[in-house]
Parts: structure tokens; sequence; C-alpha cells
């Protein structure tokens, strides 16, 4: 194999954008995706916050901008050094420079127990309504529509019982999106979000978020839904302090989505960079220096593999990282 | 001067006034303590005194007290530098008493001239037997003195003898310790001096002494005997006298320690004078400080059990000394003395936080969360229901054997009342017992499945509900296979087993979850396991350390589980699997019921 | 003559930071710093199992001690069971029986 100048490890949204602006600046990447496929994290989401904007649009431009790029799908990376990266099996590919896409995890619901996910039926993750968005629509396990649906924010995130002190920042926003997306589907459904606090900090979110409350009768609880038990029927009952009036609520519903955090990736431990006391990988810094790495200078990094991100701050993190990849190269 | 006091010279003085003092004080405290102490215990020793149990009792004395057999267990260096002192000084007393005696030819003399007998009697005996006292007095005092050794190289190296850290010590204890250390380098110096003017042929102070004659010259060791008696005389003396306020004081503690627990004498959750006899039967020999991972993970070093048991025993028991402590039991468990420091610090938690309870809980009045009905009843527990794949697991189990069974807490229930005990709210938590015992009789059941250790220690100490037959699930998962009521399937896959405190030191439950695990796969053991198994930190008897300090003691265990390389991680409490849940990356964590569950299918009725 | 429109308030609402006494909020706080980082989820009420038949409400109590607001709270504390739930569903990590303990025994007599 050819020593390739630049190595874009991920092949999501960032890796997608970092290969694409590379290529136009004239430097040929190699993208190595761990999936058989590239796309990351966005090829599973149906529409994307704050309007409405269809995922696989925002894909296949990406796509289209990187058509033609040599791309290795199903190869894991284990490590990075300033000599190029390392595959799982232990083969070695040269490069000049290296863009770290890595992205990140979704919070496994598992871990918080006490919420039933893959215990109870018709209890959810975000991102199991993304697959459902996708596919036939939202439908409750046997197959009936929900009457009721709670959504819970924090899961998995601002949580130092599950290792996730961090926000999300992403949640919030998607569980107000998904509400609004089930209010098109179930005009009559009543439809709660449960939070501890609404953080709605993009361009267009806290519209978003008042739209749903006015246009969309999405009800917001202020209260962190403790635990789950199912009844008898097949529903999901709840537990959570209405803050606001200082007493317990209890409720039934059809349907629990848990609104996942995004955790560092698992994967980030074994590269052999430094990572953040979280797992993130750590930036040389948190401002002129976010897309630098702190170990090697010809290692960069963008996206979510440093901290969460929206897709708007994903793609620009990218294009910034491969500007200065290639800037790197130049100068050698 | 006759009889009694016929051989006497001033250096006497020292040693004669120190175990003066050494016996009184121990007599006054025995005496005091006993009969301070409740008259049921007091009628347990009564009963007990002219029983088997006193037979059995000096054969644990003189194992224990003499033998330290149980410090052999922990460390056989360790072991013999506290047998080679304690059995050594013991048969150096007993035959010197042995050789006065038959020297005096039974006449009637002072202690002290036993004791100094070297001094007072001649040191060179021309008889077969007098040899071989000679002999053995000299073996024994190089046995004891290997002790003093291995004593001095501890403080220095304390490693080399398997503990990581040692005790620190109190005044009395260093000028009782200095005083020991010195007492038999100074006999030996002062007899083999006295051995010298004797011309004894003995190999260690025979051989000794003559050097010293060849050496310094006559005249000179009879200056050297002289200073050396005093000196041996004054340590001693210093030694008896720190003694009985001293970690010492152990030396003759354990005996009446080891005399009333074999009549059934225990420490109870509110202080009782017994206390005293546990307390100051502590010799502070540390290896209780070790298993702490308190001490381990959370660099937690001034409460554990040495300290906490010399704390109270001064008098200067900080609350937080005695509340930090997961209580776990790995300290208890190796204790070489069988102090129930567990029991010891609830009291003192009760002292501290206990208070009428009379108008607390009165909501509690007529509440009932149970459902179902059924000879076979099951209580969940708090923590059990923020883990609800036991739940269900426990629910597939039950239909699976086809068990009508009536669930206490399923809307609902009081907590079982050990949380508060652990805290020392001793009224309170009798209150939430008192209620769940009332709803568990009302209901009529004749097994009660639990699957909160914490619940099910709760209600196996209950006397009310001895007809009651409590098993925690695992227990009762296990008889459900045995008695072909369910089938389970097994294949290969690998799993560990942690060992919850409350289930496994705390109701002695060991073998049933890991036959259960054997039934389904293959079974992994990591070296700390059973009643040496790490604590998860999450104990609800520490209401102390913090929630890092907590994960800290989490991650050790956890590193231990995943150099097993077994692919679910089981345990069987609610509070251990949400700790080590969050700790794990590679391995599933489990509780028992859900593995079982996952495999249990109805046996096919015939 | 004024006018009452009968919306006199007979006893003063306001929590009073002026006013209020800190010194027993402060030592508490002293020995569980933690408390501080509460963001009121309502996590630990929720799954309270004294909640369920009490208005016992632990995330209230202990706000109104960090704000200087003692009165009642130690009666409130006292119907706490110490069962340990809400600790195990605190997302910030706060050890909840010990701020139960703590506050009791700061406020054991004369509230």
């Amino acid at each position: 194999m050819k020593n390739h100048k630049v190595i874009v490890v991920g092949g999501g949204a960032a890796g997608l954008q970092a290969a694409a602006t590379l290529k136009e600046l004239g430097v040929e990447p190699l993208i190595i995706e761990r999936e058989m496929q590239t796309g990351g994290k966005v090829r599973r989401w149906h529409r994307l916050f704050p309007d409405f904007t269809s995922a696989s649009e925002v894909l296949a431009t990406l796509e289209k901008n990187a058509e033609g790029i040599e791309t290795l799908c199903g190869v894991m990376v284990d490590s990075i050094d300033a000599t190029g990266v390392t595959l799982a099996g232990g083969r070695h590919i040269k490069a000049d420079a290296m863009v770290v896409a890595t992205g990140f995890d979704l919070f496994r619901a598992e871990l918080k127990e006490e919420y039933g996910y893959g215990i109870y039926d018709n209890v959810y993750t975000s991102a199991d309504i993304e697959d459902m968005l996708n596919g036939d629509g939202v439908r409750l396990k046997d197959g009936s529509a929900p009457g009721r649906v709670a959504f819970l924010h924090c899961v998995g995130s601002r949580d130092e019982k599950v290792g996730q002190p961090h926000c999300s920042r992403l949640c919030c926003i998607t569980a107000v999106k998904q509400a609004m997306e089930l209010r098109e589907s179930f005009p009559d459904a009543e439809i709660y979000n449960y939070y501890m606090d609404i953080r709605m900090f993009g361009a267009g979110y806290e519209e978003m978020y008042r739209s749903a409350q006015e246009d969309g009768e999405v009800r917001f609880v202020r209260g962190r839904i403790s635990e789950a038990s199912p009844t008898i029927d097949g529903r999901v009952q709840i537990k959570a302090e209405d803050t606001l009036l200082g007493r317990p609520v209890k409720m039934t519903v059809d349907m629990l989505v848990l609104a996942v955090g995004m955790t560092a990736a698992e994967s980030n431990g074994r590269l052999g960079v430094g990572l953040q006391s979280g797992g993130f990988i750590a930036p040389r810094d948190l401002f002129t220096g976010a897309v630098y790495s702190p170990d090697a200078e010809n290692i960069f990094y963008a996206g979510c593999a440093t901290a969460p991100k929206n897709i708007g701050e994903t793609l620009n993190e990218a294009t910034a990282a491969a500007v200065k990849a290639a800037e790197f190269l130049l100068e050698k | 001067m006759d009889g009694f006091l016929r051989y006497y010279d001033h250096f006497v003085l020292p040693f004669t006034v120190g175990m003066l003092v050494l016996f009184t004080v121990i007599i006054y405290k025995y005496v005091r303590w006993f009969v301070r102490m409740p008259k049921e215990d007091r009628r347990l020793v009564a009963r007990g005194i002219f029983t088997k149990k006193t037979a059995q009792a000096t054969g644990e004395v003189a194992c224990e007290a003499l033998g330290h057999r149980k410090i052999w267990r922990v460390n056989p260096t360790l072991g013999y530098m506290h047998m080679s002192l304690a059995l050594g000084w013991f048969l150096l007393i007993v035959v010197g008493w042995i050789e006065a005696t038959v020297h005096f030819s039974g006449e009637l003399t002072a202690p002290h001239t036993h004791v100094f007998f070297k001094f007072f009697g001649p040191t060179s005996h021309p008889t077969m037997t007098g040899k071989f006292i000679n002999f053995m007095m000299d073996f024994l005092l190089l046995f004891v003195l290997s002790g003093v050794a291995l004593a001095w190289f501890k403080r220095l190296r304390s490693k080399a003898l398997g503990m990581r850290r040692t005790t620190r010590h109190t005044l009395w204890d260093r000028v009782a310790m200095t005083a020991l250390w010195m007492i038999f380098p100074v006999r030996l110096v002062a007899e083999s001096a006295a051995s010298g003017i004797d011309g004894s042929q003995s190999f260690l102070t025979g051989a000794i002494g003559r050097w010293m004659v060849d050496e310094f010259g006559i005249a000179q060791v009879f200056n050297i005997s002289a200073v050396a008696w005093w000196v041996y005389s004054l340590v001693l003396g210093a030694f008896f006298l720190a003694m009985p306020f001293s970690r010492y004081m152990h030396i003759f503690t354990e005996i009446p320690l080891i005399f009333m627990r074999r009549y059934g004498v225990r420490s109870g959750e509110r202080a009782s004078s017994f206390d005293h006899f546990q307390i100051e039967a502590c010799s502070q020999c540390g290896v209780c400080i070790d298993p702490c991972q308190l001490q381990a993970d959370a660099g937690i070093n001034h409460v554990q059990s040495a300290y906490y048991l010399r704390d109270r025993r001064y008098n200067r028991l900080r609350r937080e000394v005695a509340e930090n402590c997961l209580m776990c039991g790995r300290c208890e468990a190796k204790c070489p003395v069988g102090i129930e420091s567990n029991t010891l610090r609830l009291n003192s938690r009760s002292r501290l936080n206990d208070q009428p309870a009379e108008g607390r809980y009165e909501y509690l009045r007529g509440v009932d969360g149970s459902c179902g009905e059924g000879r076979t009843g099951y209580f969940a527990g708090c923590m059990t229901m923020l883990t609800p794949a036991t739940l269900s697991a426990m629910e597939k189990v039950f239909a699976a054997a086809g068990e009508d069974v009536w669930w206490a807490d399923r809307n609902g229930g009081a907590c079982c009342g050990r949380p508060l005990r652990l805290l020392g709210e001793i009224a309170a938590a009798q209150r939430m017992t008192d209620h769940n015992v009332e709803l568990i009789l009302r209901q009529g059941v004749t097994i009660l499945v639990v699957s909160c250790p914490i619940c099910l220690r709760a209600f196996r100490g209950e006397p009310r509900l001895a007809d009651i037959e409590i098993l925690h699930h695992s227990q009762y998962i296990l008889r459900l296979v045995e008695q072909g009521r369910i089938l389970m399937s097994s294949d290969t896959m690998s799993y560990v087993y942690h060992d919850p405190c409350e289930l496994g030191r705390g109701c002695g439950i060991y073998d049933e979850p890991r036959e259960v695990l054997r039934r389904l796969g293959t079974l992994a053991e990591v070296s700390q396991n059973r009643e040496h198994a790490f604590c998860c930190g999450g104990s609800l008897a520490n209401a102390e350390i913090d929630s890092t300090q907590q994960d800290a003691i989490a991650r050790t265990l956890m590193a231990q589980f995943a150099a097993t390389d077994a692919r679910v991680i089981v345990t069987a409490c609610p509070l251990c699997k949400k700790m080590l849940a969050r700790h794990s990356s590679r391995a599933r964590v489990a509780d028992i019921s859900e593995v079982a569950a996952a495999r249990a299918v109805a046996a096919a009725t015939p | 003559m004024s006018v009452n429109f009968g919306y006199t308030i007979s006893l003063p609402r306001a929590v009073d930071l002026d006013r209020n006494d800190f010194s027993v909020a402060l030592r508490v706080l002293r020995r569980l710093p933690e408390l501080e980082s509460c963001i009121g989820c309502g996590g630990c009420t929720a799954t309270c199992t004294a909640g369920a038949f009490t208005e016992f409400n632990f995330r209230r109590v202990q706000t109104l001690v960090r704000r200087g607001e003692y009165g009642g709270a130690y009666r409130e504390m006292n119907k706490c069971m110490l069962c340990g739930k809400c600790r195990l569903v605190c997302p910030r990590g706060i050890n909840t029986r010990a701020v139960v303990m703590t506050i009791k025994r700061e406020l054991g007599t004369g509230y």
C-alpha cells in the first residue's frame, strides 16, 4: 500500500467532511471506517433539528463531496501515532498526517436499569425512535399507536451515577424534535417531556422548544423520572417529582422514550492519544487549539471525538482540521 | 531472713511493685466489667461453667492465646513471632517455676525468687534433671529472643511479614513495647553474667557467661551482673505497670473472652459491659488494616478496627471513626482474636444516633402494598425497585415453577429497617421491622423469598419470623432446580461471581449462587472471594464516604473480575449490581436471578 | 380610610436571605460540599420509599436548610427510612443519607 498523505479515522459526518475538504485542497486522503458503510450516526437519523431537514439529504451532500475518495470500511483502527495508524490485527499504515474523527457512542440505556430499557416492552431510546421513523413509523411493541408518550431527558448525561458528568447538549433538542414528530404522527396523543434543565443553546432551538409547547401541545414537567415499572397491560408506569409543585407524580404511559446522551467513544481509550477525564479526546486547548493534538503535530481532531457537538459545529470543525492538516503538509 | 523473703535483694522491688499493680488493676477491671454485665449474660456464664464448654475454652486458650493459630493462618512468620513471644514466655515461666520449686524443694518463696532464679539459686546443676532444665531455659530464652528479633524487624520492614501497614500506637503502648523489647535481651545479659560467675555449662547463657569472664574479668562481670539484674527488674516492672493501660492488656483479656464466648455471651446492638472484654482483647496486631478497602482504595487510615477499638477503649472515640466503616466484615473474618468489631461499631453508633422513635413513622399505619395469594412470599426490597431486571426474572422463575406468590411489596412497602439499624437508629429501625413482621405474619406464608441481602439479614435476625423459612432468591432458585420444578439448560458461557457482603459474610450464603452458576456454564473464581470477598463500596453501613471514594473501591473490585475474562459478572444484591454495572466496560453485569431465569423453563408436567 | 382588599399577609412568606441564620447550613455544607451541587431534579423525592406514604420531600427540606430555613426540618427528616434509594438515583452523586443524618444532628434540639 502506498504512503498516504492523510488518513481520516472515521467516516461519519466529520470524517466525510474532512476528507472532502482535503480532496478539494488537493490532498488525497484515505478514510478508515469501522462500520461497513460511511455516514456514522447521521445515517441512523431521520430528520434533523431544528428545522426537520432530512438527514439523508445532508448525508447525500457529504457523500457526494467525498466521492471517489479511497475508503476502507469495516476496518477498525487500533492506535494512532505520529507515523500513521495501526489497524486492529496489527497492520500499520503510514501517513504524513491524521485527522481523527472517531465520533461518539450513544449511552447504553441498559445501565439505567431503573428505566427498564431492554426489560419492559415500550421503553425506547431516542435512537430507536429514529429507527422507527426511518421505517414504518413509531409504533408500540404490539403494533398499535401510542396514546400517551413520555420523553425523559438526560439519560446518561449529567449523571455521576453512570460516570457521565457532562451535558450532551443535543438530547434536549432531540427530545423536543421527536416530540413534535410524534405530534405530527399522532395528533391526539398526550406527549410529556420530563426534564431537569432544558438546554437550548443552538440557533433556532429555543424557538423549536417554544413551538413544541405552544403549537405542539407538548407538556413539560420539571422533574427527573426516578424509575419505571411495567403495568399488567404492558404499559409503563413512571415516577417523578414535579419539582415546580414539590409533589411526586405518578403517570402511566404507553411509551417511554429515553433521550440518551453522547458518551466518549469506547475505542478512544485504545488510540494512544491523550484523553479528558470523561474519556473524550483532549485537544491542545479549547480555544485556538481545538483541532490540534497535544500529542503530535501531524494529528488533528474533528467532531464529537473531543466533545458532544451538533452537526453544524462538527462540519465546521472538520473543515478546519482538514485545512490545518493540508497546511501542515505544505509547510513540511 | 527466713521463709517467704529468705531470698531478697533490693533490685526485685521494681518487679514486685509492677506485678502487684498489674494484678490489682486486672482483677479490678475484670470484676467491675463482669458485675456490670447484663444479668442474662452473667447467667449464661454461670450455666456454662460446669459444662464441657469450659474444657473447650481451655483448649482454645492454648491454641489461640499461646499458639496464635489464627495468625499462623494469615502469615506463618507473623504467627511464629507471636507464638514465640507468648508460648515462649509462658513456658519460661512454667519451666522456671519448676526449676525453682525443685531447687528450693517446694519451700514457699516470693514470686521474684522464681523470676530471678538465676540470681538467687545456683545456675549450674550437676544432676541430669538440672542439666535438662538448664538446657530448656536457655532454649526457651532463645526461642523468645527470636520472636523479639522478628518484632524489631517487623517495625523496620513490616512488608516482609506480609503486612503492608502496622498499627500506630499510644504512649502507654510505646512504654510497654519498649520495655517488652528490652526484657529478654537484658535477661540474656543478666543470666549470662550470673552463669559466668557460677561457671554454668549451659549452651547459651553459660557460653556467653564464660566469654564475658574471659573478656572482661570476673570483677567486671560482677558489676555487669549487678546492673543487669536491676535493669531487668526495672523493665519488667515498667512493662507490668504499663501493661493494663496498654494494648498488652490483650494477653490476659483474651482468656476470659474465650471462656465467655464459649458460654454464649455476645455483644449486642446496644453497648454492654461485656464489650470491654472484646475491646481490651484487641492486641492492635493490625491484621485488620490491610483487608480494609477504605485504607487500600480510599486512603482513609484512621478508622480501621484496631484504631476504632483503641479509640473506644481510651474514651476518645470520634463519631467519624465509629461511622466511617463499610461494615463489610473483611477484617472481622481475619481477626485472630475473633472480636465482633462490626457489632461493637453498631453499638457505638446506636449510642450516637439512637433516639426514641415514638410518633415516628406513624404514616406506615395501615400501609399494605402487597398483592397476590400464596404460601410463598416474595419481598423485593427498596433497592430491587431500581434493578427491575431482578423483579421480572423472579416473576419468570415463579411462573415456571408454577408457584403462587404473595408479593409483599409489589406496590411499595416500608424499608426493612436494617439501613436505619446500620447507622445506629435502633428504635426507629425496630418500627420498620415491626411493620414488616406484622405484614408478613398476617399473610401466613411458609417461605419468604428475599431479593435484597440487606432485607434478608434483617428478617433472618427476627425471632418472630422463626417459623417462616427465609431464603435468598439464589437459594430458592437452586432448590427449585434440585426439586426438578424448573429445568435450566447450560452452555459454554463463562461467569464469575461476586459475593455481596451481607449475603456472604452476613448470612453465610456462598455456595448456592455458585451452584446455580455451575449448572449454567463455567464459573471462574477470583482470589479474594467468599469470606474474603471485596465490598463493592456501596455499603449502606457507610454514610461517610463520598461517591468518588465508593467508585475507587468498586474499581479495585472490578479490576479483579476483568482479569478473569469471564463474560458475565454475576452478583446477588441490587446495590452491588448498581455499583458493578457502572464500572464494567466489557463484561455484562447481572443478578443471579436474571442469568438463571433466562435459561429456566418449567419442568414438563408428567 | 384605606381600603383593604383582603390581601394582607399574616406571615412573612419570603425567604429572607438578609436575615436568615446560615450557621447550620454552612456546617452542613462544610461536611457535605457536594450538597450545593443539587440541581433539584427531584429524583430523590420521586424514588423516596417514605415519600410514597407521607408528604416527606427530601429535595425541599434540604433546600430549605441550605437557605437557612430550619423550621420543621428535623421533624421532616425523621420521616426518612434511610433506605438509600435516593443516593442511588442522585445524578450529582450526593451522599443523601449523610445529609439526612447531618441535618438531624445539627437540628436535633431546638427545632
